[in-house]
Formats: structure tokens, C-alpha cells, sequence
């Protein structure tokens, strides 16, 4: 492919290298082909020379795997991630999480899991299995009805579906002191296992906010541009229609004009500069030092509603700044367990 | 002028100036009556769906006691007619203050929503005694003679002065003067504004640029239009050279006369499905996944 640029009334082009590299990495890392293209085109009309945002290589993943264990010994599980059989090494320092930690003899064929790995120093095609996340699911969404201890959940997902979420007897109690109102209109925000078409929630994911979901309070009115990088929380997200395995997030303010669906404005209780999907942004966890360059992939419709902190390393400022995929998550070092970890946002405007 | 006097001023303005008070309460909180956000003021702590009906309510009793103090100041309305308005706008008052005292305890971070979007502030004890002394000023003035024009120039100053004083010590119990303020000084920068496209449209079809590379491009309607932060991207079909080539602007949002840079990128087989694609709205296509 050939890149031009017109620099004068003239016509005048000249090439330029490594937007054939763009493309070719959109693919391996499952990033829509239309997303990529705007990074080329962004790049037919900017210098990106020295702006990573507007101009590097979206992340691929170097530490963690997604797909369907195809079997389990003592010390390796074999994953199926959709193209290819992978083979994890399993230690005694392996922490496997299944609603709680369990032993790795507890995971099961046809789970679904996500694996944080290291390659070993000594044979570094060798890979061990650091975590495993097997049947992860989390629920983040208006309640639309309780049933006892079931609640049909509006998650914002695109088909409109309700989720629904059967609180865990033993962890039932965590969760109403973290979610008092469980009633309609109130958010819900709960972490647990997959189980056919329900949740079984285990633990609470935040404190729930006292307003009714669509009313967050506004980010304060101040002057200047947007100061980056943005501090708040990073969460993550079940995949929707996405790849289980995409690096992304879900961006909490869309621009309205072109959101696919019609969007309320605003960016919840932070002051975020309005992106499109395509766009990247770096995000670091603080708590383990580490970045990564990510495209928005979706909206955070849900981001906006929390006004929460996240205290996984000391207190983060309110609000959430991204609503990362599961994929996203486990790569900056997050545990999914926990729900969220200590995050800047830099986005190409600052 | 002896005390007495200017004391029996100072309660012949009130009058008047709970009206305004009460009448402009109520226009700033029809918005918020009216619209989706009625989580400020006492009635937060109504179940949600009373709510909004509470906001209402309270609206209309504002306009209609403003508007009634207003019709019962002169002689046509003096008597019983002035007294229990009055006493109705006192006793407004003092349920207000109770229900603000209420509020902060209950939920300390909700605002007291007297001027409704204004009055997002948490209630503090400057609003408590705002409605406290609203409340003192609606009982001085139940016994107020008819309201009449002011019989000497001397009395009017008077009259200004009183109404001039009241109004600057409400305002120093006012936390909505600083968001008036705030407001009156704040420009959203481009990153946060909500730009429409079709005024970035406008922008980029004023530009130099459009013109430049107008003779390029097959279609004037964009294929893919998006955002990133102060600059939104509109992409046209075009051809250079006999080459199918797309053709990007990017527009900056800061208004008409912005910056507007173009690039071309050469479509090249990669994306020959998305050129022979029909596109009925590009906004819509924008989201494609």
C-alpha cells in the first residue's frame, strides 16, 4: 500500500514507511479493520513521527491468553484459543481463580479461562500459567427487576438483552452491605462465574452510588483545556459481540454526534475529551507500572454511571477512565477479582 | 429618619422581594422539573418516582404564592387576602429551612436545588439561613400595610437602600452567585465541547483546503466521519491520478475560520470492499464493527 500526502497546490506526494505494519498488526490483534483504518488515515494527514498515540503499534498480548481448556493435568492445561491448541505450565505458585481460589485440578474441560503468563528464563517457548481466571463474568448495569435473590440486569449491551445475575448464597450478604438498594433503577456492579445464562455473583465489584442509574453526578465546571493524564479507574468488561481475546476498551465519552447510538452527552464525572472508536489511548496501571497503548472499541456507557475510586493503591481520584476488555485488563497487570485497578489516561490531545 | 422608620422600610420591601425571589426560584427550577436530573433539593429524599411530581408541585406553589404576594401588595388585596399568602410564604419558608436542615443530614452531598441547576452546591448553613431569614422576612411582613409609591425622593433612596442591603446579604448566603459566575466565565475547551458535525461540515466547505482538493474528490457527502478530541476527520471518495484515493480532512472544532488539513491515502486493494460498498448514511457506517 502506498501512502501519500499532498503538500502543496501542486499535488506533490511523497511516501511514507510502515503503514503497511499498521495494518498487518490490526489483524493479529483482532482489531476491526475499520477501526485501522482511521489510525491510516489519521496518519495520512498528521506527521506521526514521534506521537506513539497517533502513530504506534496498537499492544498485542505478550502475557495473557483467552479460550476454552481442552484439559487439565498437574502441571499444565491445555487452552484452546479458537485457532490453535496452547499448552500453560502450571506450578504450585499458579493462583487459580474459579468464583474463589481453587486448585487447577478444579478446572474443568469446556471452561472458559484467561491466563496471565511469564515465559521462562530457561526455555523461554516454555509458558507458565501465573493466574487463571476461569469462568470470569462480571454484570455492571441498571437493575430492571429483583426476584429474590435474581435481578434482571440492563448491562447496556447492543442486542438489549438483560443479563441476569443470581446472587451467591454465601456471598449474599458482601454484596447488600456493598449494594443496600437493590431495587429497580439502582446500579448493580458484581463480580462472579459464569453458569449457562446467569451470573452467580460473588462479590461486589464497588460500593453502589446512592442516585438512580442515568443521573452521575457532573464533572465540576473549570476552565482550560483537559489535563493529561487523566487519573481515575480502570475496570473491565465482559465481551459483547467482541473477540474474547481483544485488546481494547470501552471509552466513557464517545463523541454524541457519531456515537452509534444516540448518547445522553456528557463524560460522566470526569472530565474526558470526547474520542471516537478507533482511537487510542495509552493507559498505565499504576499499581504495576505497566502501559499500554489500546483503541477504543466500544462505548463505556456504563463507565459514565459510576462516580466511584478504585483503591487498589491508594485512592484514586473519582470516576472511571476506562472500561477495559477482560483481555486489556489481565495484560496491565489487573486482577479480575478485584475489579478495577489504579489508572492514568493519555490521550493524543494532551 | 428615626429607627422606627426605617424598620417599617425594611418590611415594606420584603414584599416585593419574595415575590421576585419566589417567581425566579420557580423559572430556574422549571428546567430542572422538566427535564431528567431531580436529584437536588429536599425532594431527593422522595421516593424517585415522586420525585419529579414533587419538583413540580413545589414549582407551582412558588409562582403562584410569588405571583399572589405580587396581585394582594396594594389595597385591593389588603386583609385577609395579603395575610394568608404571607403567612402561606412564611410558612414555605420555614418548612424549607427544616427540610434543608433535614437534607444535609440525610445526604450530605445533595444540593439544596432552590434555583435548580444553580444549586448544585451542598447545603451548607449559609443556605439554611437563607431560608431561616426568608422565612423572618415573609413574618415581618404579614402586617404590612398596603404597599403605596414612595412619598418622598428621601424615601425612595430609603427604600433602595433597604432593598439594596437584603439583597447583598442573601447573596452572601447564596452559593448560586458563584456558579452564576463560574458559568458566565467558563468556556468549554474544543476537547469537551459537543460540536455538531454539520457545523464542522460548514467549517471545512468554507476552507481553503476543501477548495484545494475539491477537483479530487467523486462524492461532496463523507464516507467516515469521526472524532479525536479538538479535531473531527471526514474522509471523501476520491481519484489522483487515476487512482482511487480517500481523501481525509481533518477540521479543528474551535469554529468557523479553524484549521482544516487534508492527506490522501491510497485505497489500494486492501480496501476495495469498503469503495464498493453503498454507504445510505455515514454517520451510521461510522460504528461498523
Amino acid at each position: 500500500m502506498a501512502w501519500w500526502r499532498l503538500q502543496s497546490h501542486s499535488g506533490q506526494v511523497r511516501r511514507k514507511p510502515g503503514i503497511r505494519a499498521i495494518r498487518d498488526n490490526s489483524v493479529e490483534s483482532g482489531i476491526p479493520a475499520w477501526f485501522s483504518r482511521r489510525a491510516l488515515l489519521r496518519a495520512a494527514v498528521f506527521d506521526t513521527r514521534g506521537q506513539d498515540l497517533w502513530a504506534q503499534r496498537p499492544t498485542i498480548a505478550t502475557s495473557v491468553a483467552t479460550g476454552v481448556i481442552e484439559g487439565v493435568r498437574e502441571d499444565a492445561i491445555a487452552v484452546h484459543s479458537g485457532q490453535a491448541t496452547e499448552f500453560f505450565g502450571v506450578s504450585p505458585s499458579t493462583v487459580t481463580w474459579l468464583g474463589a481460589r481453587v486448585s487447577p485440578t478444579a478446572l474443568r474441560t469446556g471452561d472458559p479461562v484467561v491466563i496471565r503468563y511469564r515465559r521462562q528464563d530457561a526455555a523461554p517457548k516454555q509458558r507458565l500459567a501465573e493466574r487463571i481466571w476461569a469462568r470470569a463474568g462480571r454484570v455492571t448495569g441498571a437493575i430492571l427487576k429483583v426476584d429474590g435473590s435474581e435481578f434482571l440486569v440492563d448491562a447496556g449491551r447492543r442486542d438489549k438483552t438483560p443479563q441476569r445475575v443470581v446472587l451467591a448464597p454465601a456471598s449474599s450478604r458482601q454484596i447488600q452491605v456493598r449494594f443496600p438498594r437493590l431495587a429497580p433503577g439502582y446500579l448493580l456492579d458484581v463480580i462472579g462465574t459464569r453458569h449457562g445464562d446467569h451470573l452467580l455473583a460473588v462479590s461486589p465489584a464497588t460500593a453502589q452510588p446512592p442516585y438512580h442509574a442515568g443521573h452521575s453526578p457532573r464533572p465540576p465546571l473549570t476552565a482550560g483545556h483537559v489535563t493529561v493524564p487523566i487519573s481515575g479507574s480502570a475496570v473491565w468488561h465482559e465481551p459483547d459481540d467482541e473477540p474474547p481475546g481483544l485488546l481494547g476498551l470501552a471509552y466513557p465519552a464517545i463523541d454524541p454526534e457519531t456515537a452509534a447510538q444516540p448518547a445522553h452527552g456528557g463524560t460522566g464525572c470526569v472530565r474526558l475529551p470526547y474520542l471516537s472508536l478507533g482511537s487510542t489511548v495509552r493507559i498505565r496501571n499504576e499499581c504495576t507500572d505497566r502501559t499500554a497503548v489500546l483503541p477504543v472499541t466500544s462505548d463505556g456507557a456504563m463507565a459514565r454511571e459510576f462516580c466511584d475510586r478504585c483503591v487498589m493503591c491508594g485512592t484514586s481520584p473519582k470516576g472511571r477512565i476506562a472500561d477495559l476488555t477482560m483481555a486489556a485488563f489481565v495484560e496491565l497487570g489487573g486482577n479480575l477479582e478485584d475489579g478495577c485497578f489504579n489508572a492514568t489516561l493519555t490521550t493524543m490531545t494532551g | 429618619m428615626s429607627g422606627v422608620s426605617f424598620l417599617a422600610v425594611v418590611r415594606e420591601v420584603q414584599v416585593p422581594l419574595i415575590a421576585v425571589l419566589l417567581i425566579g426560584g420557580c423559572a430556574a427550577k422549571a428546567r430542572q422539573a422538566f427535564g431528567t436530573h431531580h436529584e437536588s433539593g429536599p425532594t431527593a429524599m422522595f421516593p424517585p418516582r415522586l420525585r419529579r411530581p414533587a419538583v413540580i408541585a413545589l414549582c407551582a406553589t412558588e409562582l403562584m404564592l410569588g405571583v399572589a404576594l405580587l396581585a394582594t401588595a396594594d389595597r385591593a388585596g389588603a386583609g385577609v387576602p395579603a395575610f394568608a399568602v404571607r403567612a402561606a410564604t412564611a410558612l414555605l419558608f420555614g418548612t424549607a429551612a427544616a427540610a434543608l436542615n433535614e437534607l444535609r443530614t440525610r445526604k450530605p452531598d445533595t444540593g439544596c436545588g432552590c434555583f435548580g441547576d444553580l444549586s448544585r452546591t451542598p447545603v451548607s448553613w449559609r443556605v439554611i439561613a437563607r431560608a431561616a431569614l426568608l422565612c423572618a422576612a415573609a413574618v415581618a411582613s404579614i402586617d404590612v400595610a398596603p404597599l403605596s409609591m414612595p412619598d418622598s425622593s428621601r424615601q425612595a433612596w430609603l427604600t433602595l437602600a433597604a432593598a439594596a442591603a437584603e439583597l447583598a446579604v442573601l447573596a452572601a448566603l447564596s452559593p448560586e452567585i458563584g456558579q452564576v459566575m463560574t458559568r458566565l466565565s467558563h468556556a468549554e475547551p474544543c476537547e469537551l465541547r459537543e460540536v455538531p458535525v454539520g457545523r464542522t461540515l460548514s467549517t471545512l466547505y468554507a476552507s481553503a483546503a476543501w477548495r484545494r482538493c475539491q477537483r479530487f474528490l467523486v462524492a461532496t457527502a463523507p464516507i467516515d466521519v469521526w472524532r479525536e478530541g479538538c479535531w473531527r476527520f471526514a474522509v471523501f471518495p476520491g481519484v489522483l491520478a487515476s487512482r482511487r484515493v480517500d481523501v481525509v480532512f481533518a477540521v479543528h472544532l474551535t469554529g468557523r475560520g479553524a484549521p482544516v488539513r487534508v492527506g490522501m491515502l491510497d485505497t489500494g486493494t486492501a480496501f476495495a470492499t469498503s469503495w464498493n460498498a453503498s454507504f445510505p448514511n455515514p454517520l451510521q457506517i461510522y460504528n461498523r464493527v
